[in-house]
């Protein structure tokens, strides 16, 4: 059966609508979301419901020690961690939890990709001022989730995707021309449908391309400089063999200074240093599992 | 330059940042050389990572700066952007100092051993 894009691109959401092939969400979600929504509920008793989950509570806590926060000491309690990256940051995690599992197993290219921007992004915003550092770290996590639902949901597309960029085609127009969508709109179609917060989903939504977003501008030219800014180094892979289109705009959006980026190579370094620390130790866990 | 988790940390090895815990409080300085009683007191203050002066450990990940920079060059094949070639040159000159660095502290720890 052969679509065209406007199809193709319906049944893709279909699929996506329906979560076909991805993972469920750990049963804790709907009372957190609950929970959440009361403005009675305090951090210890949010903290104390995901408590009683052991196996969150872990995934949780690994999450809040890596490095892409970058908290000089170890968080050690969920109540800690609910404190220092706010409630909606933890719900984000744990909604989230079993597709980094995902993504270190299918591409840990796009694993060390994925958390070397979340890095970049979260030393960024701190130099242009925004006001949730640890919330665009996380969209910089998320950023290319719509990747490996490709690589997972749409595995005889992605092959295609795979081949049409290897012969030269632009990831972005690649994906476009197979699925009749692109992986920015995948993980932010999904992210909707997970009900994560607007300021994520519309941020990774538009970290190709700016115009997409009014009301987060700042947030998506970070994720956009950050994406860049890991390429140039070297760090980890994706469909990008070479550095990705820059927007001018992102520059003027942030008000940034091309020198300044020196600078930010220089705080960037040590984190990704602890980056691999973290991924081997995944690495050694995930063998000691299977 | 290096950053490693304390495990790793040795005396003898020299800070090439400062120390900070959790509530921003400096522990050792800058250009310090470390001693057992610094560890000692890291690990007391729940310090994970240390970033120390050169290459101490052999780390299999890390490549030379030939290596960095051949990769670098492939990464731009190709790119005409004014913007991007000046990060570019910019991600050199932090290259070059991340191993100038390196290599100046390597030669400091022969002196010593002389």
């Amino acid at each position: 059966m052969n679509l065209n894009p406007l199809e193709k691109r319906k049944l893709v959401k279909k699929k996506l609508r329906k979560l076909e092939g991805l993972p469920t969400f750990p049963p804790i979600v709907q009372r957190l979301n609950l929970m959440i929504e009361d403005e009675d509920s305090s951090i210890y008793q949010i903290a104390e419901l995901i408590e009683k989950d052991q196996v969150i509570t872990t995934k949780i806590l690994k999450l809040a020690n890596s490095a892409f926060y970058g908290f000089p000491k170890k968080v050690s309690t969920v109540q800690n961690a609910l404190m220092l990256l706010g409630v909606n940051v933890v719900k984000v995690l744990i909604v989230t939890s079993s597709i980094f599992e995902i993504i270190y197993r299918e591409d840990v290219g796009l694993w060390e990709h994925s958390i070397g921007v979340a890095s970049c992004s979260k030393i960024l915003a701190e130099r242009v001022g925004l006001k949730d550092p640890q919330e665009v770290a996380t969209t910089g996590l998320l950023h290319d989730l719509g990747r490996i639902v490709q690589r997972v949901t749409f595995k005889e597309d992605y092959k295609k995707i795979l081949e049409l960029v290897k012969n030269g085609k632009d990831p972005l127009q690649a994906e476009k021309e197979v699925l009749g969508i692109d992986h920015a709109e995948i993980g932010s179609f999904l992210m909707r449908t997970w009900n994560l917060p607007d300021r994520l989903v519309e941020t990774v939504d538009a970290h190709h391309d700016l115009k997409r977003t009014k009301k987060f501008k700042k947030e998506a030219a970070v994720i956009h400089l950050s994406d860049i800014l890991i390429h140039v180094r070297g760090y980890g892979t994706s469909l990008y063999q070479k550095i990705p289109p820059l927007q001018q705009e992102a520059l003027k959006v942030l008000k940034l200074n091309l020198f300044e980026i020196k600078d930010i190579f220089f705080k960037l370094e040590p984190r990704l240093y602890e980056l691999k620390f973290f991924t081997e130790e995944l690495r050694r866990e995930m063998e000691v599992s299977s | 330059m290096q950053r490693l988790p304390l495990s790793y940390i040795k005396p003898g090895m020299k800070t090439y940042e400062e120390v900070i815990d959790a509530n921003g409080r400096v522990l050792c300085g800058k250009g310090v050389e470390l001693t057992a009683d610094h560890i000692k007191r890291f690990e007391e203050f729940g310090v994970s990572f240390v970033t120390v002066e050169g290459n101490p450990v052999k780390l299999p990940w890390e490549k030379d700066l030939e290596e960095e920079l051949k990769e670098l060059e492939k990464r731009f094949e190709g790119i005409t952007d004014e913007n991007l070639l000046e990060i570019k040159r910019l991600f050199k000159e932090f290259l070059i100092e991340k191993y100038q660095e390196s290599q100046s502290s390597e030669n400091n720890s022969n002196e010593n051993k002389e």
